[in-house]
């Protein structure tokens, strides 16, 4: 696994927070993992809270219908870039 | 109107000869068109409790001649002309669907919904939910088609009133605000408490909306009041279970008391309240506590104690109890809500050899991810008296104490 950058350990620590995931340490998600399904297992409503507190956090709405977003949504990664990218 | 009936009956022609099927179409046209495309062809609609691979397997096993629709791959429909445009006879006693629900035992309970039973409820449903309404009313749907709540709404008011429904399923509150934005007045959205609470919440704000309907969970007052104030509509609570369907409503921001629809009977016995109605196959117990109050009003009380609901699904925590003491190296455990108002249920479970990864991993496969207990805390004993029964009081009070602990590490 590639190391998490700084912004990604910080998103790390706000999926851990929101989700009340306290079997997870945010400094061992594998940014390259699946955040749903397999991987962490999340389900849609960590989906609804996540967006809230990444709404909340970075001061941007999610959206579905956004082809970038479904991927977005997929790893560490990838939900950083998209915030990276739409907060700037 | 017409091309969608043509649609719908050069499906049927089309569709494998077997005796049910499970439809998993998001796009709520689709689905709509598969449903009355099975319709036609006299096949049973199977309503899966969730998508997941397995619950699939274990229904096509238990149903043999199931096949699945809506998972891609299938042929796209040619195009067809209306020249056969009249509206079909479904026979009364055809069976549609079958809505499955968890019974305390674990395995899905299955409930029989005969054409006679949608017609007659939806009817209902119709003078409960849409206020008489003369002109036809849009209406947008968070919640899927595959859930009793959606159906009961989306699929099958569209089919029995004037009512036009959007295709799609927005998710995040900005998605809801811009599938209600591309509809027409008057525009009525179908939800639960947990998107409209996602909604007021992320601060995006659409007005213009005549109506929401909510189910599938308790939705508090204050929720209630803040969506009616903040986007100026009226929020009407709708009560019921997939055995009977949408029972009662209240305009929850103001009404303490829920009305019920005069098509059904409801019971006061010995085990609690029984629902019978004429389109009913069976009587149904409510699996709430209810006090009838007057000729079509009751007061909810509360669940019973053994169910809980989360995100619209309801599951027996002895089921759930069961299913996490079965797992290799748990010694004792409990399964159960907390006071925390996180709204997920929370364990306390005593596992010398296992840590928490691995006990929710175990548990991961054996019951639905929504009821996935958060936090797991490993204790040395559970409070238990001494006839070996659980004290849930007790089991709160050491939870809060050791979860607050938790939260100051």
């Amino acid at each position: 696994m590639q190391g998490q950058s700084e912004n990604e350990f910080e998103l790390a620590k706000l999926l851990v927070d929101a989700l009340n995931l306290e079997d997870v340490d945010p400094g061992e998600i594998d940014p390259d993992e699946a955040l749903f399904n397999e991987g962490l297992g999340l389900d849609s409503i960590d989906a609804l809270e996540l967006a809230l507190a990444i709404t909340q956090k970075y001061s941007i709405q999610l959206k579905a219908d956004d082809e970038n977003m479904q991927h977005a949504f997929g790893t560490l990664r990838t939900l950083n870039a998209y915030i990276e990218e739409h907060s700037a | 109107m017409d091309q969608f009936i043509a649609e719908a009956r050069s499906l049927a022609e089309k569709l494998p000869d077997n005796p049910f099927v499970i439809n998993l179409h998001a796009d709520r046209y689709l689905y709509l068109r598969a449903f009355c495309a099975a319709l036609l062809a006299g096949q049973c609609t199977l309503m899966p409790p969730n998508r997941q691979a397995a619950t699939l397997e274990s229904l096509s096993e238990s149903y043999p001649g199931t096949y699945v629709l809506g998972q891609g791959g299938e042929e796209t429909l040619p195009c067809v002309s209306a020249d056969d445009a009249s509206v079909p006879e479904i026979p009364d006693q055809q069976l549609a669907a079958i809505a499955f629900t968890s019974g305390s035992t674990g395995t899905p309970r299955p409930n029989r919904k005969y054409w006679r039973t949608f017609c007659a409820g939806t009817r209902s449903n119709a003078t409960m939910v849409l206020d008489d309404a003369t002109s036809c009313v849009n209406m947008l749907a968070t919640v899927p088609p595959q859930h009793m709540w959606g159906m009961e709404t989306s699929i099958l008011l569209p089919l029995f009133a004037a009512v036009a429904i959007s295709d799609v399923t927005p998710f995040y509150p900005q998605d809801i605000a811009d599938a209600l934005d591309a509809l027409p007045e008057p525009k009525v959205l179908v939800s639960s408490p947990i998107h409209l609470e996602a909604l007021m919440k992320s601060g995006v704000r659409t007005r213009s909306i005549s109506k929401i309907l909510t189910a599938t969970a308790p939705l508090s007052r204050e929720l209630a009041a803040a969506l009616e104030a903040s986007l100026g509509t009226r929020v009407q609570d709708v009560f019921g279970c997939s055995e009977s369907g949408i029972l009662a409503t209240r305009r929850t921001a103001l009404d303490e008391e829920w009305r019920y629809s005069t098509i059904f009977t409801l019971t006061m016995t010995g085990e609690g309240v029984v629902i019978s109605a004429e389109h009913l196959p069976e009587d149904v117990l409510l699996p709430d506590i209810i006090e009838l109050t007057a000729k079509d009003r009751f007061r909810w009380v509360g669940r019973q104690q053994d169910m809980v609901n989360i995100a619209g699904k309801r599951g027996s925590l002895a089921d759930m109890n069961l299913r996490l003491r079965e797992i290799p190296g748990i010694v004792d455990g409990v399964i159960f809500e907390p006071d925390t108002g996180t709204g997920r249920l929370a364990a306390l479970v005593t596992a010398p050899d296992l840590n928490v990864s691995d006990i929710l991993g175990a548990l991961r496969s054996r019951i639905d991810p929504v009821f996935l207990p958060r936090p797991v805390i490993r204790v040395s004993e559970l409070p238990r008296l001494e006839t070996g029964k659980i004290r849930i009081d007790a089991v709160r009070a050491l939870f809060a104490e050791l979860n607050s602990a938790n939260q100051r590490d």
